[in-house]
């Protein structure tokens, strides 16, 4: 596996969201579960849905939105939010 | 006609023979029993509510009976049945009245799938309703209790049934359930408020019904807009405090409240994004009822 693995939304998942203030709902047709997610978490699975893309660059991506530097720390913070949708199904290793 | 017209013997009869059809806001349910506690209770609690003899059809067809084995000598028991199943297990012949209480909130809230369906309490109020869900002992019921007793016109104590089509509140307005202590402090807040027989040792502990006020069930069949959701939590001498809930944050308690949320599938996820779309969301802590009934007369309506 490489050092720094793109991600992607599992294949097979549908998603419905809603947003209040900066805290959204996604619910996963797929699975039938419903998250509670933070924006940086929306952000980062909306990004996915478009786009395989590593954690690294979606720290790259993220930060500026929330106008801070994706240092070390931040790319681990994503690096947690890729783990927790990894275990809850909804994202997957990207073959690309 | 309502159960009122009948006397305690007609009542009794008609129970023990063909049963009665009682229209219950959007149901009409049958009641078949030969058991003299279940009969009194419905005399003195659904008093207000129309039979429906000539409708020809009952939603859900339920049975009170009385094991006719050895038990019946000796610790005497009670089955409730439901379409001729007997869904749960027996229990001693005194709670036979909780017994049907319990086992139509079953009957609704695992058949009524054409609803999106929360355990949560229901109260309207001046075109805005307030919906309160909560678990067991969070003092919902003796909330709703004392706030049907302040002009509020009680939708049900127990479930909140979420129309598909518009998003309106369809009222099951019945007998408010209270349990424990909350029986004695109702009594001490509304005298006059009237209440069935209490029945010791249930799994709840002791339990007694409060009777819906008769406009309320007069407006049996008029839905309402949901306006508020309120998470209530009975804590003793606790000050009375209503804090604004994140919206986010209240979907997810709406959904562990939920009795049908996965069942319904994306129907459900829009449904209740739509629901808490419309409502201001709290959490709120009381310990004292006529503070917290005050709090809930200030309540403004949110902006459309």
């Amino acid at each position: 596996m490489p050092l720094n693995p793109k991600w992607q939304v599992a294949d097979e998942n549908e998603f419905l969201l809603r947003s209040w203030d900066d805290e959204f709902v996604v619910y996963n047709g797929a699975t039938g579960d419903t998250h509670l997610l933070g924006l940086v978490a929306a952000q980062v699975m909306l990004k996915l849905q478009q786009t395989p893309t590593d954690a690294v660059s979606l720290a790259e991506w993220v930060a500026p939105l929330q106008q801070i530097e994706p240092d070390d720390e931040f790319v681990l913070f994503i690096e947690q939010i890729l783990t927790n949708f990894d275990s809850l199904g909804i994202i997957e290793h990207s073959r690309l | 006609m309502n159960v009122s017209a009948l006397t305690p013997s007609e009542l009794r009869s008609r129970l023990k023979e063909a049963g009665i059809f009682l229209q219950i806001g959007a149901f009409v349910i049958h009641v078949k029993t030969s058991i003299r506690s279940v009969a009194e209770g419905i005399g003195l609690l659904y008093a207000d509510y129309p039979l429906a003899e000539d409708v020809g059809f009952a939603d859900f067809h339920v049975r009170l009976i009385s094991p006719g084995n050895l038990r019946r000598w000796f610790r005497p028991q009670v089955l409730f049945s439901f379409d001729g199943r007997i869904p749960f297990k027996p229990l001693p012949l005194d709670q036979a009245f909780p017994m049907l209480e319990w086992g139509m909130n079953w009957c609704v809230s695992g058949h009524a799938h054409q609803y999106l369906i929360l355990h949560a309490a229901v109260m309207e109020k001046q075109g805005g309703s307030v919906i309160m869900p909560a678990p067991p002992g969070a003092g919902k019921s003796t909330l709703c209790a004392a706030l049907v007793n302040r002009e509020w016109r009680l939708l049900s104590d127990e479930l909140a049934l979420i129309d598909k089509a518009d998003n309106a509140l369809v009222p099951l307005c019945r007998p408010v359930s209270l349990k424990n202590e909350s029986i004695h402090v109702i009594r001490k807040f509304e005298p006059d408020a009237v209440l069935g027989r209490e029945v010791r040792d249930t799994m709840k502990g002791t339990v007694a019904h409060m009777k819906p006020p008769a406009e309320s069930v007069a407006q049996r069949h008029v839905t309402a807009r949901p306006a508020w959701i309120v998470f209530p939590k009975y804590q003793p001498g606790a000050p009375t405090r209503l804090e604004p809930q994140p919206k986010a944050r209240a979907f997810m308690h709406m959904v562990e409240s939920a009795f049908n949320y996965s069942l319904l599938g994306p129907q459900g996820f829009q449904m209740m994004a739509n629901l808490v779309d419309a409502c201001d969301c709290y959490e709120f802590t009381y310990s004292n009822l006529d503070e917290a009934v005050a709090v809930f007369a200030d309540l403004k309506l949110p902006a459309p």
